[in-house]
Protein backbone atom coordinates (compact mmCIF):
# COMPACT_ATOMS: atom_id res chain seq x y z
CA UNK A 1 0.00 0.00 0.00
CA UNK A 2 1.22 3.49 -0.65
CA UNK A 3 2.40 5.57 2.25
CA UNK A 4 -0.81 7.26 3.21
CA UNK A 5 -0.88 10.50 5.19
CA UNK A 6 -2.40 10.24 8.65
CA UNK A 7 -5.29 12.42 7.58
CA UNK A 8 -6.56 9.70 5.23
CA UNK A 9 -8.02 7.68 8.06
CA UNK A 10 -10.06 10.77 8.89
CA UNK A 11 -11.48 10.75 5.34
CA UNK A 12 -12.73 7.21 5.80
CA UNK A 13 -12.98 6.59 9.55
CA UNK A 14 -13.94 2.89 9.08
CA UNK A 15 -10.59 2.26 7.51
CA UNK A 16 -7.62 2.40 9.76
CA UNK A 17 -4.44 3.27 7.92
CA UNK A 18 -2.44 0.10 7.42
CA UNK A 19 0.97 0.06 9.06
CA UNK A 20 3.69 0.80 6.56
CA UNK A 21 7.18 -0.59 6.91
CA UNK A 22 9.17 2.58 6.30
CA UNK A 23 12.45 0.97 5.27
CA UNK A 24 10.96 -1.12 2.45
CA UNK A 25 11.34 0.64 -0.92
CA UNK A 26 8.12 1.44 -2.74
CA UNK A 27 7.41 0.14 -6.24
CA UNK A 28 5.83 2.23 -8.96
CA UNK A 29 3.05 0.36 -10.62
CA UNK A 30 0.64 0.89 -13.52
CA UNK A 31 -2.56 -0.92 -12.64
CA UNK A 32 -4.59 -1.46 -15.80
CA UNK A 33 -8.17 -2.37 -14.99
CA UNK A 34 -10.83 -3.49 -17.46
CA UNK A 35 -13.73 -1.29 -16.41
CA UNK A 36 -17.36 -1.45 -17.38
CA UNK A 37 -20.30 0.61 -16.20
CA UNK A 38 -23.60 -0.87 -17.44
CA UNK A 39 -25.30 2.54 -17.18
CA UNK A 40 -22.93 4.45 -19.43
CA UNK A 41 -20.72 1.99 -21.35
CA UNK A 42 -21.54 -0.25 -24.28
CA UNK A 43 -18.19 -1.99 -24.04
CA UNK A 44 -15.60 -2.58 -21.35
CA UNK A 45 -12.53 -0.35 -21.56
CA UNK A 46 -9.09 -0.20 -19.96
CA UNK A 47 -8.26 2.43 -17.37
CA UNK A 48 -4.74 2.73 -16.00
CA UNK A 49 -4.00 3.93 -12.47
CA UNK A 50 -0.50 4.93 -11.45
CA UNK A 51 0.10 3.55 -8.00
CA UNK A 52 2.82 2.95 -5.49
CA UNK A 53 3.00 -0.23 -3.49
CA UNK A 54 5.42 -2.23 -1.41
CA UNK A 55 6.57 -5.51 -2.97
CA UNK A 56 4.89 -7.45 -0.17
CA UNK A 57 1.51 -5.76 -0.58
CA UNK A 58 -1.31 -7.83 -1.97
CA UNK A 59 -3.20 -6.89 -5.10
CA UNK A 60 -6.32 -6.43 -3.00
CA UNK A 61 -4.49 -3.74 -1.03
CA UNK A 62 -3.71 -1.93 -4.28
CA UNK A 63 -7.32 -2.20 -5.46
CA UNK A 64 -8.56 -0.95 -2.08
CA UNK A 65 -6.16 1.97 -2.39
CA UNK A 66 -7.62 2.82 -5.82
CA UNK A 67 -11.18 2.50 -4.54
CA UNK A 68 -10.64 4.49 -1.36
CA UNK A 69 -8.47 7.30 -2.67
CA UNK A 70 -8.65 7.46 -6.48
CA UNK A 71 -11.80 6.01 -7.95
CA UNK A 72 -14.57 5.37 -5.47
CA UNK A 73 -16.83 3.97 -8.18
CA UNK A 74 -14.60 0.94 -8.80
CA UNK A 75 -16.61 -2.22 -8.13
CA UNK A 76 -15.04 -5.46 -6.98
CA UNK A 77 -15.89 -8.10 -4.41
CA UNK A 78 -13.81 -8.79 -1.35
CA UNK A 79 -14.71 -9.81 2.14
CA UNK A 80 -12.28 -11.60 4.43
CA UNK A 81 -9.25 -10.65 2.28
CA UNK A 82 -7.35 -13.60 3.70
CA UNK A 83 -7.98 -16.30 1.10
CA UNK A 84 -10.85 -17.96 2.94
CA UNK A 85 -14.10 -16.44 1.65
CA UNK A 86 -13.20 -16.71 -2.04
CA UNK A 87 -14.79 -13.38 -3.03
CA UNK A 88 -11.98 -11.64 -4.89
CA UNK A 89 -11.23 -14.00 -7.76
CA UNK A 90 -10.09 -12.00 -10.77
CA UNK A 91 -7.96 -12.30 -13.87
CA UNK A 92 -4.64 -10.75 -12.85
CA UNK A 93 -1.94 -10.62 -15.53
CA UNK A 94 -3.78 -13.17 -17.64
CA UNK A 95 -4.32 -15.77 -14.91
CA UNK A 96 -7.15 -16.33 -12.48
CA UNK A 97 -6.05 -15.57 -8.94
CA UNK A 98 -7.40 -14.32 -5.63
CA UNK A 99 -6.38 -10.67 -5.28
CA UNK A 100 -5.83 -11.25 -1.56
CA UNK A 101 -3.36 -14.09 -2.15
CA UNK A 102 -1.40 -12.37 -4.91
CA UNK A 103 1.60 -10.30 -3.88
CA UNK A 104 2.54 -7.29 -5.98
CA UNK A 105 6.13 -8.53 -6.34
CA UNK A 106 4.90 -11.76 -7.92
CA UNK A 107 3.02 -10.01 -10.73
CA UNK A 108 5.01 -6.85 -11.46
CA UNK A 109 8.44 -5.30 -11.48
CA UNK A 110 9.14 -1.72 -10.40
CA UNK A 111 7.62 0.57 -13.03
CA UNK A 112 5.75 -2.33 -14.61
CA UNK A 113 2.11 -2.87 -15.52
CA UNK A 114 -0.40 -5.20 -13.91
CA UNK A 115 -3.63 -5.99 -15.76
CA UNK A 116 -6.77 -6.76 -13.81
CA UNK A 117 -9.89 -8.13 -15.53
CA UNK A 118 -13.10 -9.76 -14.33
CA UNK A 119 -13.17 -13.57 -14.41
CA UNK A 120 -14.41 -14.92 -17.75
CA UNK A 121 -17.50 -16.83 -18.75
CA UNK A 122 -19.85 -15.06 -16.31
CA UNK A 123 -21.78 -11.90 -17.10
CA UNK A 124 -20.00 -8.74 -15.97
CA UNK A 125 -22.31 -6.57 -13.88
CA UNK A 126 -19.86 -3.77 -13.20
CA UNK A 127 -16.05 -3.51 -13.44
CA UNK A 128 -14.66 -6.64 -11.76
CA UNK A 129 -18.02 -7.75 -10.40
CA UNK A 130 -19.64 -10.68 -12.21
CA UNK A 131 -22.96 -12.45 -11.84
CA UNK A 132 -22.07 -15.58 -9.83
CA UNK A 133 -25.58 -17.07 -10.02
CA UNK A 134 -24.88 -19.54 -12.89
CA UNK A 135 -21.82 -20.72 -10.97
CA UNK A 136 -23.87 -21.39 -7.85
CA UNK A 137 -26.64 -23.02 -9.91
CA UNK A 138 -24.08 -25.59 -11.04
CA UNK A 139 -22.98 -26.02 -7.42
CA UNK A 140 -26.58 -26.64 -6.32
CA UNK A 141 -27.09 -29.13 -9.16
CA UNK A 142 -24.72 -31.68 -7.63
CA UNK A 143 -26.63 -31.56 -4.31
CA UNK A 144 -23.82 -30.28 -2.09
CA UNK A 145 -25.21 -31.63 1.16
CA UNK A 146 -25.13 -34.87 3.09
CA UNK A 147 -27.92 -37.27 2.03
CA UNK A 148 -28.70 -40.10 4.42
CA UNK A 149 -32.27 -41.47 4.08
CA UNK A 150 -31.72 -44.49 6.35
CA UNK A 151 -31.87 -43.75 10.08
CA UNK A 152 -28.50 -42.91 11.57
CA UNK A 153 -26.94 -45.68 13.69
CA UNK A 154 -27.07 -45.15 17.44
CA UNK A 155 -23.30 -45.10 17.66
CA UNK A 156 -20.78 -42.88 15.96
CA UNK A 157 -20.40 -43.25 12.19
CA UNK A 158 -16.80 -44.24 11.88
CA UNK A 159 -14.71 -42.46 9.27
CA UNK A 160 -11.31 -44.06 8.78
CA UNK A 161 -8.24 -42.00 8.01
CA UNK A 162 -7.94 -43.66 4.62
CA UNK A 163 -11.54 -42.76 3.76
CA UNK A 164 -11.13 -39.18 5.00
CA UNK A 165 -8.02 -38.92 2.83
CA UNK A 166 -10.11 -39.59 -0.31
CA UNK A 167 -11.90 -36.26 0.12
CA UNK A 168 -9.07 -34.36 1.79
CA UNK A 169 -8.45 -32.23 -1.31
CA UNK A 170 -12.03 -31.76 -2.49
CA UNK A 171 -13.20 -30.53 0.90
CA UNK A 172 -10.68 -27.66 0.69
CA UNK A 173 -12.69 -25.81 -1.98
CA UNK A 174 -13.79 -22.24 -1.12
CA UNK A 175 -16.01 -21.76 -4.22
CA UNK A 176 -14.09 -18.75 -5.50
CA UNK A 177 -14.74 -19.73 -9.16
CA UNK A 178 -11.07 -19.34 -10.17
CA UNK A 179 -11.18 -22.84 -11.67
CA UNK A 180 -14.52 -22.76 -13.46
CA UNK A 181 -13.82 -19.39 -15.08
CA UNK A 182 -10.37 -20.49 -16.27
CA UNK A 183 -11.85 -23.44 -18.17
CA UNK A 184 -11.90 -22.98 -21.98
CA UNK A 185 -14.91 -25.29 -22.22
CA UNK A 186 -16.87 -23.20 -19.70
CA UNK A 187 -16.09 -19.99 -21.64
CA UNK A 188 -17.83 -21.31 -24.74
CA UNK A 189 -20.41 -23.56 -23.09
CA UNK A 190 -21.96 -22.03 -19.99
CA UNK A 191 -24.14 -25.09 -19.42
CA UNK A 192 -21.08 -27.15 -18.43
CA UNK A 193 -21.28 -27.41 -14.65
CA UNK A 194 -17.56 -26.72 -14.42
CA UNK A 195 -14.61 -27.83 -12.30
CA UNK A 196 -15.81 -26.30 -9.01
CA UNK A 197 -19.10 -28.20 -9.05
CA UNK A 198 -17.25 -31.39 -10.00
CA UNK A 199 -14.84 -30.95 -7.11
CA UNK A 200 -17.85 -30.56 -4.82
CA UNK A 201 -19.43 -33.66 -6.38
CA UNK A 202 -16.16 -35.52 -5.72
CA UNK A 203 -16.31 -34.46 -2.08
CA UNK A 204 -19.67 -36.22 -1.59
CA UNK A 205 -19.20 -39.12 -4.03
CA UNK A 206 -16.10 -40.23 -2.14
CA UNK A 207 -17.63 -39.70 1.31
CA UNK A 208 -18.35 -43.23 2.55
CA UNK A 209 -21.08 -41.95 4.90
CA UNK A 210 -23.13 -40.37 2.13
CA UNK A 211 -25.91 -42.47 0.59
CA UNK A 212 -26.70 -40.57 -2.62
CA UNK A 213 -23.58 -41.53 -4.57
CA UNK A 214 -25.52 -43.06 -7.48
CA UNK A 215 -27.77 -39.98 -7.74
CA UNK A 216 -24.74 -37.71 -7.88
CA UNK A 217 -23.00 -39.93 -10.43
CA UNK A 218 -26.19 -39.61 -12.48
CA UNK A 219 -25.97 -35.82 -12.35
CA UNK A 220 -22.32 -35.65 -13.38
CA UNK A 221 -22.88 -38.27 -16.11
CA UNK A 222 -25.23 -35.92 -17.98
CA UNK A 223 -23.97 -34.18 -21.10
CA UNK A 224 -23.37 -30.97 -19.13
CA UNK A 225 -21.33 -32.91 -16.60
CA UNK A 226 -17.95 -34.51 -16.18
CA UNK A 227 -17.46 -35.55 -19.84
CA UNK A 228 -17.20 -31.88 -20.91
CA UNK A 229 -13.82 -31.83 -19.17
CA UNK A 230 -11.14 -31.87 -21.87
CA UNK A 231 -8.24 -31.87 -19.41
CA UNK A 232 -6.81 -28.43 -20.20
CA UNK A 233 -5.48 -28.19 -16.61
CA UNK A 234 -6.22 -24.44 -16.35
CA UNK A 235 -8.38 -25.19 -13.30
CA UNK A 236 -5.56 -26.99 -11.51
CA UNK A 237 -3.13 -24.15 -12.26
CA UNK A 238 -5.63 -21.51 -11.11
CA UNK A 239 -6.82 -23.04 -7.82
CA UNK A 240 -5.67 -20.79 -4.96
CA UNK A 241 -6.14 -23.72 -2.55
CA UNK A 242 -3.78 -26.00 -4.47
CA UNK A 243 -6.48 -28.58 -5.16
CA UNK A 244 -5.38 -31.03 -7.90
CA UNK A 245 -8.69 -30.42 -9.67
CA UNK A 246 -8.07 -32.27 -12.94
CA UNK A 247 -6.97 -35.32 -10.99
CA UNK A 248 -10.20 -35.21 -8.95
CA UNK A 249 -12.32 -34.80 -12.10
CA UNK A 250 -10.56 -37.81 -13.64
CA UNK A 251 -11.37 -39.79 -10.48
CA UNK A 252 -15.02 -38.82 -10.87
CA UNK A 253 -14.90 -39.92 -14.55
CA UNK A 254 -13.52 -43.30 -13.52
CA UNK A 255 -16.12 -43.61 -10.76
CA UNK A 256 -18.88 -42.95 -13.34
CA UNK A 257 -17.39 -45.62 -15.62
CA UNK A 258 -16.60 -48.29 -13.08
CA UNK A 259 -18.56 -47.40 -9.95
CA UNK A 260 -21.99 -46.71 -11.38
CA UNK A 261 -24.54 -49.44 -10.76
CA UNK B 1 -5.30 -14.76 -24.24
CA UNK B 2 -5.49 -16.65 -20.96
CA UNK B 3 -2.01 -17.53 -19.76
CA UNK B 4 -2.60 -21.23 -19.35
CA UNK B 5 0.24 -23.70 -19.29
CA UNK B 6 1.00 -26.87 -21.26
CA UNK B 7 -2.42 -28.46 -20.72
CA UNK B 8 -4.27 -25.56 -22.33
CA UNK B 9 -2.07 -25.61 -25.45
CA UNK B 10 -2.26 -29.40 -25.64
CA UNK B 11 -6.06 -29.13 -25.63
CA UNK B 12 -6.16 -26.32 -28.18
CA UNK B 13 -3.77 -28.07 -30.59
CA UNK B 14 -5.72 -31.31 -30.18
CA UNK B 15 -8.96 -29.55 -31.10
CA UNK B 16 -7.43 -27.68 -34.07
CA UNK B 17 -5.61 -30.76 -35.41
CA UNK B 18 -8.80 -32.80 -35.02
CA UNK B 19 -10.83 -30.30 -37.04
CA UNK B 20 -8.06 -30.06 -39.65
CA UNK B 21 -8.01 -33.85 -40.05
CA UNK B 22 -11.80 -33.88 -40.38
CA UNK B 23 -11.69 -31.27 -43.14
CA UNK B 24 -8.88 -33.18 -44.86
CA UNK B 25 -10.84 -36.44 -44.63
CA UNK B 26 -14.01 -34.92 -46.10
CA UNK B 27 -12.00 -33.41 -48.94
CA UNK B 28 -10.22 -36.71 -49.47
CA UNK B 29 -13.44 -38.73 -49.60
CA UNK B 30 -15.00 -36.19 -51.96
CA UNK B 31 -11.94 -36.17 -54.27
CA UNK B 32 -11.74 -39.95 -54.52
CA UNK B 33 -15.52 -40.26 -54.76
CA UNK B 34 -15.65 -37.68 -57.57
CA UNK B 35 -14.76 -40.54 -59.92
CA UNK B 36 -18.50 -41.26 -60.11
CA UNK B 37 -18.86 -38.01 -62.07
CA UNK B 38 -16.37 -39.26 -64.65
CA UNK B 39 -12.64 -39.10 -65.15
CA UNK B 40 -12.39 -35.53 -66.51
CA UNK B 41 -14.02 -34.14 -63.36
CA UNK B 42 -11.81 -36.34 -61.16
CA UNK B 43 -8.68 -35.17 -62.95
CA UNK B 44 -9.74 -31.54 -62.81
CA UNK B 45 -9.97 -31.73 -59.02
CA UNK B 46 -6.71 -33.59 -58.71
CA UNK B 47 -4.88 -31.11 -60.91
CA UNK B 48 -5.79 -28.33 -58.48
CA UNK B 49 -3.96 -30.29 -55.79
CA UNK B 50 -0.76 -29.53 -57.67
CA UNK B 51 -1.00 -25.99 -56.24
CA UNK B 52 1.97 -25.41 -53.93
CA UNK B 53 -0.13 -24.93 -50.78
CA UNK B 54 -1.67 -28.37 -51.24
CA UNK B 55 1.80 -29.88 -51.70
CA UNK B 56 2.98 -28.30 -48.46
CA UNK B 57 -0.30 -29.38 -46.89
CA UNK B 58 0.85 -32.99 -47.10
CA UNK B 59 3.44 -32.24 -44.43
CA UNK B 60 0.81 -30.46 -42.32
CA UNK B 61 -1.48 -33.49 -42.56
CA UNK B 62 1.28 -35.75 -41.26
CA UNK B 63 1.94 -33.32 -38.38
CA UNK B 64 -1.75 -33.07 -37.48
CA UNK B 65 -2.39 -36.83 -37.62
CA UNK B 66 0.71 -37.74 -35.60
CA UNK B 67 0.02 -35.04 -32.98
CA UNK B 68 -3.64 -35.99 -32.68
CA UNK B 69 -2.85 -39.70 -32.42
CA UNK B 70 -0.14 -39.44 -29.79
CA UNK B 71 -1.91 -36.76 -27.76
CA UNK B 72 -4.94 -39.04 -27.87
CA UNK B 73 -2.82 -41.73 -26.21
CA UNK B 74 -1.78 -39.14 -23.62
CA UNK B 75 -5.45 -38.38 -22.93
CA UNK B 76 -6.29 -42.09 -22.60
CA UNK B 77 -3.41 -42.40 -20.13
CA UNK B 78 -4.77 -39.45 -18.10
CA UNK B 79 -8.35 -40.72 -18.16
CA UNK B 80 -7.50 -44.23 -17.03
CA UNK B 81 -4.53 -43.80 -14.69
CA UNK B 82 -3.61 -41.27 -12.04
CA UNK B 83 0.02 -41.57 -13.20
CA UNK B 84 -1.09 -40.14 -16.54
CA UNK B 85 -2.29 -37.00 -14.79
CA UNK B 86 0.90 -36.56 -12.79
CA UNK B 87 3.15 -36.85 -15.86
CA UNK B 88 0.83 -35.04 -18.30
CA UNK B 89 3.27 -32.18 -18.86
CA UNK B 90 6.23 -34.45 -19.66
CA UNK B 91 3.95 -36.62 -21.80
CA UNK B 92 2.97 -33.57 -23.83
CA UNK B 93 6.60 -32.67 -24.52
CA UNK B 94 7.06 -36.28 -25.61
CA UNK B 95 4.10 -35.93 -27.99
CA UNK B 96 5.58 -32.71 -29.40
CA UNK B 97 8.95 -34.41 -29.89
CA UNK B 98 7.44 -37.35 -31.75
CA UNK B 99 5.37 -34.96 -33.88
CA UNK B 100 8.43 -32.89 -34.74
CA UNK B 101 10.42 -35.99 -35.74
CA UNK B 102 7.58 -37.38 -37.86
CA UNK B 103 7.04 -34.01 -39.54
CA UNK B 104 10.73 -33.70 -40.30
CA UNK B 105 10.79 -37.22 -41.77
CA UNK B 106 7.72 -36.46 -43.89
CA UNK B 107 9.28 -33.21 -45.06
CA UNK B 108 12.49 -34.92 -46.15
CA UNK B 109 10.56 -37.70 -47.91
CA UNK B 110 8.23 -35.24 -49.60
CA UNK B 111 10.81 -32.71 -50.80
CA UNK B 112 10.82 -34.10 -54.38
CA UNK B 113 7.03 -33.97 -54.48
CA UNK B 114 6.87 -30.45 -53.00
CA UNK B 115 9.56 -29.18 -55.36
CA UNK B 116 8.54 -30.98 -58.50
CA UNK B 117 4.83 -31.62 -58.22
CA UNK B 118 3.31 -34.73 -59.78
Amino acid sequence: MTQTPVTDSAVNPQVAAAPVAVDVPMMRLHVKILRFNPETDKKAHWVTYDMEAQPGDRMVDVLNEIKWYKETGLAFRRSCQHGICGSDAMLINGRNRLACKTLVRDVAKDGGTVTVEPIRGLKVEKDLLVDMEPFFDAYRAIMPYFIHPTPFPAKEQYQSEANAEKMAHSSNCILCACCTTSCPIFWVNGSYIGPAALVQAHRFIFDTRDEAKQQRLGVVNQNTGVWRCRTAYNCTEACPRGIPITQLIEEVKREVMFGQS
Amino acid sequence: MYKGREGQWAFLLHRISGLAILVYLLLHVFSIGSMIFGEPFYMKIHNTYDFVLFRLGLVAVVAAVVYHAFNGLRIILMDFTSIGVSVQRQAWYGVLGITALATLYALIKLIPRIAGGY
